[in-house]
């Protein structure tokens, strides 16, 4: 998964990823533990995280 | 009567329940998986953390959201630490020597001559709120101790995430106003969640609809009334369409309309309208940090504008034995690119504020723009009517005067749902 730069920072995809793979400080990093599962993106309230090309 | 309400955030639910305990048929539409918006628990390690607010209730277990709750019939317990609200005063930062000063007593550190300025304004200003001027304007006037600044910013910071110059004095007498009328701050046992959670079980019980996953795309607009929504390509028709998205974005939904000038002195008054920002940072404590559930100002601090301690009066808000600790700083608008820094220096508040103590950061959370602290900063609220016919809108971004946050969410829904009914 990748971040754009709508991200505020909230924190709300981190709650809900399984692999603990997102880190958030100010906007949210996804770590190489991500396995693109996709659950973040569907709690984001501000569409800002999209799957990686 | 069909009544559709695009966001299942506190003020669509709110509108949900007493709606459809008065005879209305009600469709909630939420684009997220989740409902409660900004108003809901998520969790971290066993601790109840929050996607927004700091689970409590500005005025407690007698304030307008808890006299709302109580009218649609949630059920929901809202425990408050009567006076616990403190003023940390550092005498010297360094070695950790400081007075926690009763909120109410917040004039004992001023000299004699400000204190007797004080207890007359606290009379005067009652009987007559100064008008057209900032908060910090205001004090400016008035007082001469940078003290009395520090406080103010504490806490419109903590209240309402903004600083005392960016709120205007008569929002912040009304609130003052409203501390007296009402009384201070209260947790809802089980945090947040447990309040819009209630909301949504009272919607479903009174024969309510809830829906998560549907964004509504499109307000259809019929002969200059609102008639229904569009989500993925199908029509949903109402009599009456409640948003709880904002003016801004509410106004973005409605493709077809003919902007008249009343139509675009409404555009002009809700484009100027500015969401608060602002950052959480959540402590995982091994001990208690505060000792009681009300609200520590934090005045001296850089950034940090008041903490709270809500596991001491909701203990399974965190692992057992451990404490949730949530301080709020407010974030002004030209300092957002800025967001990284913000946070580290409202960390290193913390690690002064609670030298020695045993506890770590478990989330900073950042709020602006889109997903703010409020739509609608205190004080810049517009209403919750439209040019529209038939669409009101609620929430954070449609507040009513005086109303400190969800306070502020609930006295616009009163407001909203008086229009309606009373019709």
């Amino acid at each position: 998964m990748k971040v754009n730069e709508n991200c505020v920072g909230c924190g709300q995809c981190t709650a809900f990823c399984r692999k603990d793979a997102i880190i958030v400080k100010s906007k949210a990093y996804i770590t190489d533990k991500c396995v693109e599962c996709g659950i973040c993106a569907t709690y984001c309230p501000m569409k800002a995280i999209e799957v990686a090309e | 009567m069909k009544v559709i309400v695009i966001g299942a955030g506190l003020g669509g639910l709110l509108s949900a329940a007493k709606l459809s305990g008065s005879g209305y048929e009600v469709e909630v539409f939420e684009r997220l998986p989740m409902t409660g918006g900004r108003f809901t628990n998520i969790d971290i390690k066993g601790y109840q953390l929050t996607t927004g607010a700091l689970h409590m209730i500005p005025h407690g277990p007698t304030g307008p959201l808890a006299q709302l709750l109580e009218e649609v019939g949630a059920d929901v317990i809202i425990e408050r630490d009567e006076g616990m609200a403190f003023m940390r005063i550092f005498e010297d930062i360094e070695n950790n020597i400081y007075e926690d000063v009763p909120f109410g007593k917040f004039g004992k550190t001023f000299s004699l001559w400000n204190r007797i300025k004080l207890a007359l304004f606290m009379i005067t200003t009652r009987k007559n709120p100064p008008k057209d001027c900032s908060f910090a304007e205001w004090l400016s006037r008035n007082f001469d101790t940078p003290l009395a600044y520090q406080m103010a910013d504490s806490f419109c910071g903590w209240a309402l995430s903004l600083k005392a110059a960016d709120v205007p004095a008569e929002e912040v007498f009304e609130i003052f106003e409203n501390l007296y009328r009402y009384g201070g701050p209260g947790v809802p046992i089980g945090g947040c969640k447990a309040v819009t959670d209630a909301l949504a079980d009272v919607v479903r019980s009174n024969g309510g609809t809830m829906y998560t996953d549907k964004e509504v795309s499109e307000i259809i607009i019929k002969d200059g009334k609102a008639s229904g929504v569009i989500i993925d390509g199908q029509k949903y028709p109402a009599d009456l369409v409640i948003s709880n998205i904002g003016h801004n974005f509410t106004h973005d939904l409605c493709k077809d309309v003919d902007i008249s000038e009343e139509h675009q002195q409404y555009l002009d008054r809700i484009k100027v309208t500015k969401p608060s920002a602002g950052v959480k940072i959540c402590l995982a404590a091994n001990e208690p940090l505060i000792g009681h559930g009300g609200v520590l100002f934090t005045p001296s601090a850089r950034l940090v504008n008041g903490i709270n301690e809500v596991t001491n009066i909701d203990p399974d808000l965190a692992p057992q034995g451990k404490h949730l600790v949530m301080a709020h700083q407010t974030t002004q608008w030209e300092r957002t690119p800025y967001l990284e820094d913000e946070i580290d220096l409202g960390i290193k508040d913390l690690e002064e504020i609670f030298a020695g103590k045993d506890f770590e950061v478990l989330l900073t959370q950042s709020y602006y723009n889109g997903w703010p602290v409020n739509r609608s900063s205190s004080g810049s609220d517009i209403g919750n009517t439209t040019p529209i016919e038939g669409l009101y809108v609620v929430g954070d971004g449609a507040k009513g005067k005086g109303g400190i946050e969800v306070e502020g969410v609930a006295l616009g829904v009163r407001n909203t749902m008086k229009l309606i009914l009373d019709n």
